[in-house]
């Protein structure tokens, strides 16, 4: 029974960071209809950056999340305006977008590759290996303190797509581009902003995952693979929604340790993307977008 | 991506008006006869020119890639379909030819077709990826690939896991597999252009464009992507089979590697996606590039692909062919532009 709970406790923690991870890719897709597929490259860039502020300065991992957030959020902006802007109206969501994003992810990765060498890292801080007692399960201290982080992150994503003037504003691009610029939204700025946060989200993702996990320039095609399951799963709908789906992909992944062996765990996040694509395509809660 | 449209009739159909053909010709006899003029010269070719030996394995290589580039096109390109996880194809093809040569001592064609038909049904038992569309099944791809790669890796007694599997192959029957080679490059090049041109390839492109349109037709997309992924499926585990053997060693990390999926796609981006023989060409250069940047930058070659296809995607997305198609239409108004000055 202890060990049921250890699980459950495990797959809550999980789903911090797979939720945080899924924001980034479901924001932009949500906004622009494109899938960018350069979002594991990203989660990647995003983990060496806080990796290499913590060894070359010292600077702890989680306060170096708002640099990362800066960093990434220009790459973003770049990477749309640069190159998403670019394609053909109708090509945008079609294969055209997905082999330029694919180009950006090869880039990054030798990129990475160049500068940090092929080794496996991982931020280790002094209080990596401190763990506290719930209801008499250990827990790592770091593995609370991420997903201490991305409620934040929910908490605030939420209220700035809710509360704020643009926030609304990406949610009406979202549901009717067109109509947007009949009332004056600047629909190509919401668009590459959209697209920076959304980048922005997946470098801290990064940040997140290197405090946990070691990651090498290889990383990000299973993170490219769980975020898109949450995101399908989940729906465009809610963050809540988000939320739960990470849960039971976190979920599943942890039950999975029973009956697989450990190497096969990672096809586990493929595995649900083909069932929840077969049965529940339209996500859990239907197909309703930001709002 | 911008649709190449299937080539105008030949010259000698326009001057009698009477025959209008809605689908033209499957191949042209000036084709035809071009087409076997090639394969006959390099059919020849080894026989009347001192190949070296490098030079001989680089055709070879870059034959077995046409193929398998070809085969990719049918599916990234014929039906918009784009793949990020050929490598599953290309590696079951190639171990399973292994297999068939260490165990049970088949003779080399048996062993091709044995992993070609293994290839071919793994690509059907994708049946309910199929029903997902766009960036849905590109990243399912993703997943299959990856899976794949972890599987075979672990599975050991099938595969050898990451010491791989030695064939056993005689230098005759290498050298002989130059035309093996050269016999798939072709058969897959003209099936490419009469896939293209033949109904078939018309009810793809239906697909391509707007799947519930041409469900509306009665083109029923799931049975006709179901027939080419595993049609593709089978030539590109053909082409595993061929390249395994040729180069007699083999392992996981390499065959299943998520390079070679991204080999296929660049191959067909190069070349021109969607167009019947552009991944010909693109298969070609793309060989060569890489035997060129492993040797002199083995430490870049992954982020100039990157750019490369971020270059063609934002450039010319049709490849080496839109941009000949471009030269040519540029030379031809310049032509007459001349014929009209005297």
């Amino acid at each position: 029974m202890s060990r049921f709970f250890d699980m459950i406790l495990s797959a809550v923690l999980l789903a911090g960071l797979y939720a945080t991870m899924a924001y980034g890719l479901g924001l932009i897709y949500g906004v622009l209809r494109v899938v960018n597929l350069a979002h594991g490259g990203v989660i990647m860039a995003g983990a060496y950056l806080g990796w290499y502020l913590h060894e070359r300065f010292g600077l702890d991992p989680y306060l170096s999340i708002p640099v990362v957030l800066g960093f990434s959020f220009l790459l973003g902006v770049v990477m749309y305006q640069v190159l998403v802007r670019r394609l053909p109206r109708g090509a945008a969501g079609g294969p055209a977008s997905l082999l330029l994003l694919f180009g950006v992810w090869l880039v990054l990765r030798n990129i990475a590759y160049l500068t940090f060498t092929g080794d496996d890292q991982t931020i280790r801080t002094a209080y990596s290996s401190r763990s506290v007692s719930i209801l008499g399960s250990p827990v790592s201290v770091n593995r609370l303190v991420v997903l201490g982080i991305a409620l934040v992150i929910a908490v605030s994503l939420h209220g700035f797509l809710k509360r704020t003037q643009v926030g609304r504003a990406i949610r009406a691009v979202a549901q009717n581009a067109d109509s947007c610029t009949l009332v004056g939204i600047d629909v190509n700025r919401i668009y590459t902003l959209s697209f920076g946060i959304g980048t922005a989200l997946s470098g801290v993702a990064g940040v997140l995952l290197a405090t946990i996990f070691s990651f090498n320039p290889d990383a990000g095609s299973s993170e490219l693979l769980k975020s898109f399951v949450v995101v399908v799963l989940g729906g465009l709908g809610s963050i809540f929604g988000v939320g739960i789906a990470a849960l039971i992909v976190a979920a599943a992944e942890v039950f999975a340790i029973l009956v697989l062996p450990s190497y096969l765990t990672t096809a586990v996040g493929f595995l649900l993307l083909v069932l929840v694509l077969i049965f529940r395509p339209g996500g859990l809660f239907g197909q309703r977008v930001l709002s | 991506m911008t649709e190449p449209s299937p080539s105008t009739p030949p010259s000698g159909a326009a001057a009698r008006p009477t025959r209008v053909a809605p689908v033209p010709e499957l191949i042209s006899r000036p084709e035809g006869v071009g087409f076997l003029a090639c394969v006959a010269a390099l059919a020849v070719l080894p026989l009347v020119l001192e190949l070296s030996a490098y030079a001989h394995n680089l055709i070879t290589l870059a034959l077995v890639m046409i193929a398998g580039a070809l085969a990719w096109n049918w599916m990234g390109g014929f039906v918009g379909q784009v793949s990020f996880g050929h490598a599953a194809m290309f590696g079951i093809g190639g171990f399973v030819t292994g297999r068939l040569m260490l165990s049970l001592h088949l003779p080399g064609p048996a062993c091709w077709l044995g992993g070609a038909i293994v290839a071919g049904v793994f690509a059907l038992g994708a049946h309910p990826m199929l029903r997902l569309r766009g960036p849905y099944f590109s990243i399912a791809t993703i997943g299959v690939g990856e899976a794949s790669r972890l599987v075979f890796t672990y599975w050991e007694r099938f595969t050898g896991g990451s010491t791989g599997l030695s064939l056993p192959i005689d230098s005759d029957a290498k050298y002989c597999l130059y035309w093996w080679a050269l016999g798939l490059a072709g058969v897959v090049a003209a099936a490419s252009v009469v896939i293209r041109r033949s109904s078939l390839g018309l009810k793809l492109l239906a697909i391509k464009s707007d799947v519930d349109a041409a469900a509306d037709v009665g083109i029923s997309a799931t049975f006709y992507q179901d027939l080419i992924f595993a049609l593709s499926g089978a030539v590109v585990g053909l082409a595993g089979g061929l390249y395994a053997s040729y180069f007699s060693f083999i392992e996981p990390k390499d065959m299943f590697g998520f390079d070679r999926s991204i080999g296929f796609v660049l191959m067909a981006v190069i070349g021109g996606v969607g167009t019947p023989l552009g991944p010909v060409l693109g298969a070609v250069v793309f060989v060569l590039l890489r035997t060129y940047l492993l040797a002199s930058y083995p430490q870049l070659y992954l982020g100039l692909y990157g750019l490369l296809l971020i270059f063609i995607i934002l450039f010319e997305p049709l490849g080496l062919i839109g941009l000949s198609r471009r030269v040519l239409r540029r030379l031809r108004r310049r032509g007459a532009g001349t014929s009209v000055m005297p």
